[in-house]
């Protein structure tokens, strides 16, 4: 083999690699970035009317009210302006995006390290335990969502006949009712996810020294006290760790919502993926959804780049 | 005192053991509730205090969603009809052997040659990791879509084919074939490799392919099924994009399920349903189940971020 | 060494791309496909497939091919791809007649002013055209898009058996429906249920009776804040807050109330004639069903369901072929076929009068009466638009029932912001 080639060969071998991550995650994202400046909305009529396409700081103009305009940063204007049809459904997704991640993360992550510290013992039958806990990972999230579904519905769906053993008077329908929806969801996800998260705290449980508890054992420690004393702190990597997959998960898993809100039809539980999904699928504004996804490649990039640059300081 | 202790802690460990019971019972619920309502017959619908075992135990459900339904392949006309499972198969194990192939050839270059730029060219890669292919849909469907002319990329005198990649596997596939938490997991394998074992090699004069199929895959075979297991599980559970880029022709196992929950007109059966959501799950959950161990250790590495 | 970069890489696309290429062609035939909404329990699958192959028979060039893509709204969006992402189009789709609006704008469908004849579409009943036309050349005139075929009404189905146990007549007015309602309600039992996913569609007979129908002829108007539907909408609230025969709030959805109908848990319920096969099949009692009553008496449905439409940018043979497939599809022998079979209502008036049907009512008297509630039925909600105006009424809707606002300030809302949505048509 020649000197040339020799250099050349690691980059033929990345290639194939280079080649998809370019096509498949750098090269959309400039291009969405590009096409959120543009108005097309197909599923309008190629008519033209004087309009400001009832985007802020569009001047108003005869227009084909499909498009495409080029529009600037209108879409981003209208993002922020409440006024706007875009800016509220975006206030309502953001709102409901939060809520879900604000919610499901934390309890998800908790029960995880519950899951962990309980099969973290050697007994027999842990194992069913562990597979009990974990098996939701392996079903599909739209298995798992027509299985909730039926829980979830009125009078006789078992999370409704528990609820009500426990005393709850409240609305049943979970899955159509605009005020429920939401929560329907973030059940599903922690339900899905706890066991998922689980495994990270048992392989941090199983690394750490047995000097920490044999210390907290001379102290009088009790079992609950060593546990949010001790063991958690020290898992606090773990946590951190676990928090970011958690956080990125729960925003590209939407597929419950696909069955779920399916009947709802409002748009009051649209989670950030779930309604660039609608816009650019079912509404067909394509500016909008392309719109949308640029802000989530922004959170989402924020979200991981800041958890690199602290993992790198912390030296890992 | 010592008795005392003792006594805290066994009445402590059975406190425990009750939680974990409980708890673990609990999560079970959902599946065992649908292996169950699975066996009740299609006709036979819950109601209040209804909604455990039918009046019989039998498989009339499954058969009806088999025969609703393209689950499985039939050989008509001297071939093999098209099937959501063959549709997932396909694409699992498209999207498994590309993968493979690139993620050992570029977690080789990374891990064992020093070259221009190999830094920005890691992190390059690594830019996959922080945006998710998930929710690049959108101009990703726009990008398989461009594909029915290579010509946008490579000019035309090198290469033009016409082609439609919407509604084949290779659609659903082509995100997917660069990897970069495979590349990097690979890489970290390949790197701990002992420098002894990649010296003896090249004493025996191996050019780098044999270095690589000798010396760094056999320690590092782990890590691969680890990537395979999560990268076959991760695909055959995906929905969303499949929704996206495929209609009758290559629709997976997903997309077959999502139909069986639009029941309108008629009213819901949960049994049908149930019996569906079984026969899409089941390969894998099967699999994790006489695979527990690895399944577990596998996906403990797919958080390697 | 760009060019040798781009050399291999070429390479590579080569073997990994053409491979993706292989659709059967089928030569000699011409293939109809026809996209088909469907719920897949049920025996519609077969009933198609058993059209085809008659058809087929008769017509040895012609391949007819359904493919069955879900719900309604999976075969537009289904179709939409397929045409935006370059895959092999169908001829046909089966969608509702309320997508007229946005299938045409996006270029998904052609007109069938070429083909249907006057003498053809005498014979449908006026009111299911009621969403086919849409005037999208602006030249006054509409064109046709949509021709009737799997059409639904909506009904009341009470238990006829149950009525007449407590001394009851079927319901003539808002009144009575009610008081019968309240009547009928134990512990175990609802009086009525109202399907509360999807709820423009059964929430329109309401307002109907009201006297003010949500739309009227127009694709850039609704009437959302008229007196009469914010009437129709505190009638709804006063089903459960003053008579209680309905659960509180948000509660029905769609695909439970047949059953609850038919295992006794509720004395009536508002659903589709698309379910009258499945209920009166299942139900042990005698099933009565009407259009729904009038605030001040008389009865009101909305029409439903979908329309054949002619996808845009097919040859001009598979849209000879498929016309000729359509054309037997809705002559009266089908028509009454496909109504006997599924519930759906025969969309060719010269239809009623054939044996078949007459055989069949009079085992089924229920048919006949779901069939003659589209004399009273208005025109279904569909405007420009339509996703985003329908998901702001279905919000408030909700709204409403969930007791967060007040009937006449919710649709003071939802008119506002269909106006703000549409004003950019007028």
């Amino acid at each position: 083999m020649t000197q040339l080639s020799r250099r050349f060969l690691p980059i033929l071998l990345i290639l194939p690699t280079l080649y998809f991550v370019f096509m498949f995650t750098v090269r959309p994202t400039y291009k969405v970035l590009n096409d959120s400046q543009e108005y097309y909305y197909p599923s309008r009529p190629d008519r033209v009317r004087p309009t400001d396409l009832q985007l802020p700081g569009i001047e108003e103009a005869p227009r084909s009210l499909r498009g495409p305009h080029d529009v600037g940063w209108a879409y981003y204007r209208a993002l922020f302006d409440p006024d706007t049809r875009e800016g509220e459904t975006f206030r309502q997704v953001m709102s409901n995006t939060t809520q879900y991640v604000l919610i499901t993360v934390p309890i998800s992550i908790l029960l995880a390290f519950v899951f962990a510290v309980l099969i973290n013992r050697p007994l027999r039958g842990i194992g069913l335990a562990r597979m009990a806990f974990f098996y939701p990972t392996m079903l599909p999230l739209v298995s798992a969502a027509t299985i909730w579904i039926f829980f979830f519905t009125p009078e006789y769906g078992i999370w409704n006949t528990a609820l009500r053993f426990f005393g709850y008077h409240g609305a049943e329908n979970w899955v159509i009712n605009p005020n429920l929806a939401l929560y329907s969801l973030m059940i599903v996800a922690i339900w899905k996810n706890a066991g998922y998260f689980m495994i990270f705290y048992l392989a941090g449980l199983q690394n750490l020294p047995d000097d920490v508890f044999e210390a907290a054992d001379l102290d009088g420690a009790n079992w609950v006290q060593k546990m949010v004393y001790v063991t958690f702190p020290l898992l606090r990597r773990t946590t951190l760790f676990v928090s970011v997959i958690a956080i990125l998960s729960a925003f590209q898993n939407i597929d419950h919502a696909l069955v779920m809100t399916y009947e709802l039809a409002t748009g009051e539980a649209d989670l950030l993926l779930y309604e660039v999904y609608q816009q650019r699928f079912e509404f067909r504004n394509y500016g909008f959804a392309n719109t949308l996804t640029v802000i989530m490649i922004l959170i989402l990039l924020t979200l991981t780049f800041t958890n690199f640059v602290l993992s790198e300081r912390r030296g890992e | 005192m010592l008795a005392e202790q003792h006594k805290r802690i066994h009445y402590g460990q059975w406190m425990t053991n009750v939680a974990t019971i409980v708890l673990a019972a609990l999560w079970l619920v959902p599946i065992v509730w649908a292996l169950v309502v699975s066996l009740r017959s299609p006709d036979d619908s819950l109601g209040p205090d209804d909604v455990w075992f039918g009046e019989t135990i039998t498989t009339e459900s499954y058969e009806k969603a088999v025969d609703l339904a393209p689950f499985f392949p039939e050989w008509k006309d001297g071939h093999l009809t098209r099937s959501y499972y063959s549709n997932t198969i396909q694409f699992v194990v498209l999207t498994l052997v590309v993968q493979l192939i690139t993620v050992t050839l570029a977690g080789f270059a990374f891990a064992h040659y020093d070259f221009f730029a190999k830094k920005l060219f890691f992190y390059f890669i690594l830019l996959q990791m922080m945006i998710p292919t998930a929710i690049l849909l959108v101009p990703n469907f726009v990008t398989i879509r461009e594909f029915s002319t290579a010509d946008f990329l490579i000019p035309k005198f090198i290469y033009y084919h016409e082609f439609n990649l919407y509604d084949t596997p290779w659609a659903v596939a082509m995100p997917y074939f660069g990897s970069a938490f495979g590349t990097f997991l690979m890489r970290q394998a390949f790197l701990e490799v002992p420098d002894e074992l990649v010296d003896a090699g090249r004493i025996d004069g191996c050019r780098w392919y044999q270095l690589l199929w000798h010396v760094y895959l056999p320690p590092s075979r782990p890590s691969l099924v680890a990537f395979g297991l999560v990268s076959v599980s991760f695909h055959w559970n995906e929905l969303l994009w499949p929704l996206v880029v495929t209609s009758d022709k290559a629709r997976p196992l997903t997309m077959g399920l999502l139909r069986f929950t639009q029941l309108s007109d008629i009213g819901a059966q949960w049994s049908l349903v149930m019996a569906a959501t079984i026969i899409i799950a089941l390969p894998l959950l099967g699999a994790f189940l006489i695979f527990q161990r690895q399944f577990i250790r596998s996906f403990l590495h797919s958080g390697v971020k | 060494m760009y060019r040798k970069n781009l050399l291999i890489l070429a390479l590579l696309i080569s073997l990994i791309v053409p491979a993706g290429l292989v659709t059967a062609q089928d030569g000699e035939k011409t293939v109809v496909e026809i996209y088909f909404p469907i719920a897949v329990d049920s025996p519609i699958t077969e009933i198609l497939n058993g059209y085809a192959e008659t058809f087929e028979a008769a017509h040895p060039d012609v391949d007819v091919v359904f493919s069955f893509e879900g719900a309604y709204g999976d075969v537009k969006t289904k179709l939409l791809n397929t045409i935006e992402g370059g895959g092999d189009r169908p001829a046909l789709a089966i969608m509702l007649a309320t997508d007229i609006y946005d299938l045409r704008n996006a270029d998904a469908i052609q007109s069938w002013d070429a083909y249907a004849t006057e003498d053809y579409l005498a014979d449908f009943a006026p009111t299911w055209m009621t969403n086919s036309y849409y005037d999208f050349d602006g030249d006054g005139e509409g064109e046709l898009y949509g021709l009737p075929f799997q059409r639904s009404t909506v009904l009341l189905y009470y238990n006829q058996t149950m009525l007449e146990e407590n001394g009851l007549a079927a319901p003539t007015t808002w009144e009575e429906l009610a008081t019968t309602a309240q009547a009928l309600t134990t512990d175990s039992r609802w009086g009525i249920l109202v399907p509360n996913s999807w709820p423009y569609w059964v929430f329109q007979p309401f307002a109907a009776g009201a006297g003010q129908n949500i739309v009227s002829e127009s694709d850039v108007d609704v009437y959302f804040d008229e007196q009469g539907i914010i009437d129709a909408l505190q009638y709804w609230l006063d089903l459960f807050q003053v008579y209680g025969a309905t659960p509180e709030g948000v509660q029905n959805n769609w695909g439970d109330a047949p059953g609850a109908f038919t295992d006794g848990n509720a004395a009536m319920i508002v659903h589709s004639t698309g379910s009258l096969p499945g209920i009166l099949g299942r139900a042990e009692f005698e099933v009565g069903v009407s259009a729904l009553p009038g605030r001040e008496g008389g009865f009101y449905t909305v029409t439903g369901g979908g329309n054949l439409y002619l996808v845009e940018g097919i040859d001009d043979a598979t849209a000879a072929a498929a016309w000729e497939f359509v054309q037997w599809l809705t002559m009266p022998e089908q028509t009454i076929d496909w109504s006997i079979q599924t519930g759906y209502i025969n969309t060719r008036v010269s239809g009623f009068e054939l044996e078949a049907w007459q055989t069949y009512v009079a085992e089924n008297p229920q048919a006949a009466q779901a069939a003659a509630t589209i004399d009273v039925a208005v025109r279904e909600f569909s405007v420009q638009d339509l996703g985003e105006v329908r998901n702001i009424f279905h919000a408030e809707i909700l709204n409403v029932l969930n007791g967060a606002a007040t009937p006449a300030e919710a649709m003071e809302a939802a008119q506002t912001g269909a106006d703000e949505i549409l004003s950019i048509y007028r």
